[in-house]
C-alpha cells in the first residue's frame, strides 16, 4: 500500500512542478516587465499596470482561478481553454503567471528603486551608455537584495500550486485525497505534506547558498 | 586659448533660480577652486559641466569645442552628450564606487567599456593609477573593505582612468572622518603639482587657497569673487566674501 501511494503522489507532484516550473519560467522575466512599466513615467503605461497589480494583490489567487477559468465561457459564450486536462492546466498556469508576475514586478521594482541614485550618475560620468549601467552595475545590485524576498515568494509558489485543484488539475493533494474515496484511508493526504517539506527545503539550501555566494559585497 | 569656457551658465528647477549666469575660463594645467555657503549653487554647476543636469542657458566650451550653447539647440541626443562627458571627470562626495567590484575593477570598468581598451593596457593603467594613489595593496579589496579616504582615493583614480581634460571634485572630503581628508588632499594636491587641470568645490578654506591656482566665491548662484587663489581668500574685496570667510575663521 505504502509503495501504490508513494508512486501515485509522485505522479501527483510531478504535476505540482510541472506547474511550479512553467509558472517561474513565464513570470520571473514577465514581472521585469511589468516592474518597468510600473516605473514608467508615462502615465498611460503606468497606471494601468498598476491598476492590475492592485487588483492581482487585493485578491484571492483561488478566486483568480475560478475567474480566469470560467470567466471567458460566460463571456464569450465559448470555453476558450479546450476540453479536457490540458485546457485546465492551461487556464491555471494563465492565472499562476499573471498572480506571480504582480508579485514578483513589486520585489523587482522595490530593489530597483532601492539602488542610490549615485550608482546610475557614477555610470553616466563615465560615460558608460544606458544599458551597460543596467546590466553592468545596477543588476547584481538588485538581484543581492531581492533574493531574500523571492526565496520567500518561490518557496510560497511550491505550496499555491495546491490551489489549482479548484479547477481540477492534478496535483499531489489531489492524487493524496483521492485515496480517502477510493480506499477510505487518509494518511496519504497528510502524506503529501512531506513532499512539500523535502522540496522546500531543498529550495533553502539553494537559496542560502546564492545569498552566500552574493555575500562577497555589500 | 583657455582649455575650458563657461560663459552665462543658468539653471533653474522649477521656479528656483540656482545659476543665474556663472562664468569663468580656466587655462590647461591650472585649477580652480570654487568656494561659498551652503545653496550657493556649487553642486548644481559641476553637475552642469557633467551634464548630469542640463543647464537652462549659457556656453561651455572645451579647447574651442562647444559641448554646449543654448542659443543652438543641436546636437543633444542622448549618444552626444554622453561623449561629452567625457570632456569632464568627476568625484562625487560620496565616493559612489560600485559594490560588486573590486578597487581595480573599479579603475578597468568603464576605460573597457567606453573606449574599448586592450586589457593589458588597462589593467596596467589603472594599476599604475592605484599606486599613484597610494593604494597597490588594496587593489583587490572591495570598496566595503576600505575606508572612507582609501574609497575616496579609488574614486579618484577611476575618474583619471578616462583622461578627462577637466577633473571635477565636489567637497571631496566632506563625507570623510577629519582624519581621513588629509590624504585625500595630499593626492589632489599632488595631481595639482603635475598640472592636471581640475575644478575644486571644498569647504577647506587653506586648501582651497594653497592647491588653486585661482578662486571662485558664489553667492545665491552668481560669481560674486573671482582672481587669484591668495587674493580671493586671503584678501577678500568684496563684503560678501569677507563675510563668509570670517564666518569660517570663527568656526
Ligand atoms: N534637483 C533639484 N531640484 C530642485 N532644487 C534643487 C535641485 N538640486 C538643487 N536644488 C536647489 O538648488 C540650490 C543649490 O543647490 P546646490 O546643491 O547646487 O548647492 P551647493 O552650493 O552645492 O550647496 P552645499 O554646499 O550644501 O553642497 C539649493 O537651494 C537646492 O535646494
Ligand atoms: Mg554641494
Amino acid at each position: 500500500m505504502f509503495v501504490t501511494v508513494t508512486l501515485s503522489l509522485l505522479e501527483g507532484f510531478l504535476g505540482t512542478l510541472r506547474l511550479f516550473c512553467l509558472t517561474l519560467l513565464f513570470s520571473l522575466p514577465l514581472g521585469l516587465i511589468i516592474s518597468f512599466g510600473s516605473m514608467s513615467r508615462v502615465k498611460v503605461i503606468s497606471v494601468p499596470i498598476k491598476l492590475l497589480i492592485w487588483v492581482i494583490r487585493g485578491t484571492p489567487l483561488l478566486l483568480q482561478l475560478l475567474v480566469i477559468y470560467y470567466g471567458p465561457g460566460i463571456l464569450l459564450q465559448k470555453n476558450i481553454w479546450g476540453s479536457g486536462d490540458a485546457g485546465r492546466f492551461i487556464a491555471a498556469l494563465v492565472a499562476f503567471v499573471i498572480n506571480y508576475s504582480c508579485y514578483f514586478s513589486e520585489i523587482y521594482r522595490g530593489g530597483i528603486q532601492s539602488i542610490p541614485v549615485g550608482q546610475y550618475e557614477a555610470g553616466q560620468v563615465l560615460g558608460m551608455t544606458k544599458s551597460q549601467i543596467f546590466f553592468r552595475v545596477i543588476l547584481l545590485q538588485v538581484v543581492k537584495r531581492i533574493v531574500p524576498p523571492m526565496s520567500n515568494e518561490i518557496i510560497t509558489l511550491v505550496k499555491d500550486t495546491s490551489l489549482a485543484r479548484v479547477i481540477a488539475v492534478y496535483e499531489i493533494i489531489w492524487n493524496g485525497q483521492s485515496f480517502i474515496k477510493s480506499e477510505g484511508i487518509i494518511w496519504p493526504l497528510f502524506y503529501t505534506g512531506v513532499f512539500y517539506l523535502l522540496f522546500s527545503g531543498l529550495l533553502t539550501i539553494l537559496f542560502h547558498y546564492i545569498e552566500k555566494r552574493l555575500d562577497y559585497f555589500r | 586659448m583657455a582649455l575650458l569656457e563657461v560663459e552665462n551658465i543658468c539653471k533653474r528647477f522649477e521656479k528656483t533660480e540656482v545659476l543665474k549666469g556663472i562664468s569663468f575660463t580656466l587655462n590647461e594645467g591650472e585649477s580652480v577652486s570654487i568656494i561659498g555657503s551652503s545653496g550657493s549653487g556649487k553642486t548644481t554647476l559641476l553637475r552642469c559641466l557633467n551634464f548630469l543636469e542640463m543647464p537652462d542657458e549659457g556656453l561651455i566650451r572645451v579647447r574651442g569645442e562647444t559641448l554646449f550653447d543654448s542659443s543652438a539647440p543641436a546636437g543633444n541626443t542622448e549618444e552626444e552628450i554622453r561623449r561629452k562627458r567625457l570632456h569632464f571627470g568627476l568625484v562625487f562626495q560620496s565616493f559612489n564606487l560600485f559594490p560588486q567590484y573590486t578597487a581595480l575593477e573599479n579603475v578597468m570598468l568603464s576605460p573597457r567599456l567606453v573606449n574599448g581598451v586592450p586589457e593589458e593596457e588597462n589593467r596596467k593603467n589603472a594599476e599604475a593609477l592605484l599606486s599613484q594613489m597610494g593604494l597597490t595593496d588594496r587593489k583587490d579589496n572591495y570598496p566595503h573593505q576600505l575606508s572612507g579616504g582609501q574609497q575616496q582615493r579609488v574614486a579618484i583614480a577611476r575618474a583619471l582612468a578616462l583622461k578627462p581634460d577637466v577633473l571635477c571634485f565636489d567637497e571631496p572630503t566632506s563625507a570623510l572622518d577629519p582624519e581621513l581628508t588629509g590624504e585625500v588632499l595630499r593626492v589632489i594636491r599632488k595631481l595639482s603639482e603635475e598640472k592636471t587641470t581640475m575644478i575644486i568645490v571644498t569647504h577647506e578654506m587653506a586648501f582651497a587657497r594653497d592647491v588653486a591656482d585661482q578662486a571662485i566665491f558664489m553667492d545665491e548662484g552668481v560669481v560674486v569673487e573671482q582672481g587669484s587663489a591668495v587674493e580671493v581668500i586671503d584678501h577678500p574685496k568684496e563684503e560678501r566674501t569677507k563675510q563668509f570667510l570670517s564666518r569660517y575663521a570663527e568656526a
